[in-house]
């Protein structure tokens, strides 16, 4: 009861206090001015001390009992009304908008459910994928570890590769040293062999002379020989001492 | 329309009433009112001209109600990284882009950004059960997952406006890693402010959200709407016409207001579901900027967002005042974070002439400077 006496207490503060405040506004009014530009004055003066007023009055708890007041009566007589629908449409086996609306929250409760679903295996990927990036980069460091290797190795291949062509350098040189020595050896193998063959020459010219020689001396023996016969046929001859004297 | 007055004038005006320029200045507004009437019959096909959203655009993506446009620019864009807009679900987004002149997406496209826009659709009863985190770990995951995949790029920037701000802000919070840079406009973050009055009526004491939601199922645009004009009925209600039959025979007065109007009537339902957790876990118990915000089976922290930040706030917003956006730059770990507090009002922090003028040069090139 008093909640009712204090809205009105404060409806009738809104109006007195409206009216007072906009008599107010009239006492600014000056005749000297056109009347149409007073007019607009008085008008906006009025227009602003009642949005003020009203403002005000639309802050005050009174106010607002009042509006709770108000929309809760519509609210029942809305869910009034409804209920008697609902009624009707069950008497009529018809589907009411609160049957549509159960099925909607059905729907709805599925789709929640499945939403949930997706999201945990939403979760479940996104922890998958955290999982696939952290091998991938373990095994990109580990990929990096061996191109390092590799990389050392290749360099180490390629210092023995330096190392073996400077000794094949080394070695070419020394064979062509040799090649050279080997030439001069044989150019030495070959003079001696020429000499040699020189002196074998003038050993075999030597052997023919000391053959030819002894040709003719067994040529002078058995000419000696045939003298001995022809003497021995004649008596008192000596020819065994004359012969080993001869040789 | 006063009347210029000389000395002579200036004296009578001190005895007594000046006739001669009350004379004038009556004929002047018989005359102008005379042209108001004239002009009346012509505002239907005015209305008619209105169009949603002036730089060319095509669909790229679609999932159910969800539409992204991709604008058009001339040429190839010059950035690699994608700016997508997102905005709030209960209105439409062509706010972004309202008439030529009035385009925070013109601004973007000219300056070379490949620039999207998240189109939320508007939700039928079937969509009564979908969560902030449907929209922000399902539908925005999906728009940015398909940019990133278009564009080649790994990162994309987001531009949040109101409630896409905030969602925005849950979705970088979240997502870190796919945001490059994040831009806010007038982003709802810290509720336990008392200064805006859709705080204060959402206080647990005198809103039911779960009785509110359960029997409403989504929440209706007539109410979110009513809503919003609530917050200054005087302005909305009283004001707003009267400036309009003040200066209806003023076409490019008309235009503006008849592109504003269009859109602020064009609300669309929230998802109940999505109303019932902004109305309780923000506004009534401010999760966001204690690092407590459920969202699906994530917690947003907004300790997680290290992307650059630009905080754009309204000075005389009514709807997300700058004290509920501002305190986004200390709960951020970005050290790279920038605040303009803009003199306007929620819609003009987008569209006022000044905003275009000097305000979105100066956010484009702040993001210029920090995309690839």
């Amino acid at each position: 009861m008093n909640k009712g006496l204090d809205q009105v207490a404060a409806f009738q503060k809104l109006w007195t206090d409206s009216f007072a405040n906009m008599a107010g506004v009239w006492s600014q009014f000056s005749p000297g001015s056109p009347p149409s530009d007073e007019m607009r004055k008085m008008r906006g003066g009025m227009l602003k001390v009642l949005s003020e007023t009203w403002d005000e009055y639309m802050r005050t708890p009174q106010f607002m009992e009042m509006m709770k007041a108000s929309l809760n009566g519509a609210l029942d007589l809305k869910r009034m009304a409804r209920d008697g629908m609902n009624r009707v449409h069950e008497q009529f086996e018809t589907p009411s908008k609160e049957d549509i609306d159960g099925v909607l929250l059905a729907i709805r409760h599925v789709e929640g459910r499945l939403l949930d679903r997706l999201e945990g295996l939403d979760d479940r990927v996104v922890n998958l994928n955290e999982k696939i990036d952290k091998i991938d980069q373990r095994i990109a460091e580990q990929g990096n570890g061996i191109d390092k290797r590799v990389a050392n190795l290749g360099e180490k291949i390629d210092e023995v590769d330096q190392r073996i062509a400077e000794q094949g350098n080394a070695i070419d040189e020394r064979v062509a040293n040799l090649g050279e020595k080997i030439d001069k050896v044989d150019e030495r193998i070959a003079k001696q062999g020429k000499a040699i063959d020189e002196r074998v020459a003038n050993l075999g010219e030597k052997i023919d002379k000391v053959d030819q020689r002894i040709a003719n001396r067994e040529k002078a023996i058995e000419g000696r020989g045939q003298t001995a016969k022809t003497k021995a046929q004649k008596p008192g001859a000596t020819t065994g001492a004359k012969h080993s004297q001869d040789k | 329309m006063s009347t210029p007055t000389s000395p002579d004038t200036d004296k009578k005006t001190s005895d007594g009433p000046d006739w001669e320029a009350w004379q004038t200045s009556l004929l002047k507004e018989t005359f102008t009112n005379l042209q108001r009437l004239t002009s009346i019959p012509f505002l239907p096909s005015k209305m008619e001209r209105v169009r949603k959203g002036v730089t060319p655009r095509e669909i790229v993506y679609e999932e159910d109600r969800l539409k992204v446009y991709h604008y058009i620019g001339e040429g190839e864009a010059k950035f690699k990284t994608p700016l997508c807009f997102v905005f709030a679900l209960v209105n439409r987004p062509y706010i972004m882009d309202l008439k030529e002149g009035r385009s925070i997406v013109a601004h973007y496209v000219k300056a070379g950004f490949d620039t999207y826009l998240v189109d939320w659709g508007t939700p039928t009863r079937a969509e009564r059960f979908l969560t902030t985190d449907d929209y922000v770990n399902g539908y925005l995951l999906n728009v940015v997952e398909h940019l990133r995949e278009r564009t080649g790029s790994d990162q994309v920037n987001l531009l949040g406006y109101c409630m896409g701000g905030t969602l925005s802000t849950m979705f970088t919070a979240i997502h870190q890693d796919l945001v490059k840079n994040l831009v806010l406009l007038a982003t709802g973050i810290d509720f336990s402010t008392r200064e805006g009055l859709i705080n204060l009526w959402t206080d647990p004491r005198y809103f039911d959200v779960d009785k509110f939601v359960d029997t409403m199922g989504n929440i209706p645009a007539e109410f979110l709407q009513t809503a919003f004009l609530m917050l200054k009925p005087i302005a909305n209600l009283v004001e707003k016409p009267i400036n309009l039959m003040e200066n209806i025979h003023r076409d490019e007065f008309v235009d503006d207001y008849l592109h504003m109007e269009t859109w602020l009537n064009d609300n669309i339902p929230v998802p109940g579901e999505v109303y019932r957790e902004f109305a309780k876990y923000l506004f009534q118990q401010n999760l966001l900027t204690k690092n407590r915000m459920p969202l699906g089976r994530h917690i947003v922290d907004l300790r997680k967002i290290t992307c650059p930040l630009l905080n754009l706030m309204a000075r005389n917003d009514d709807l997300v005042p700058c004290s509920q956006s501002e305190v986004l730059n200390d709960l951020v770990s970005s050290t790279d974070k920038e605040k303009i507090i803009w003199p306007a009002g929620h819609i003009g922090l987008a569209v006022s002439g000044r905003a275009q003028k000097e305000l979105w040069p100066r956010a484009v090139d702040w993001l210029v400077q920090r995309t690839d």
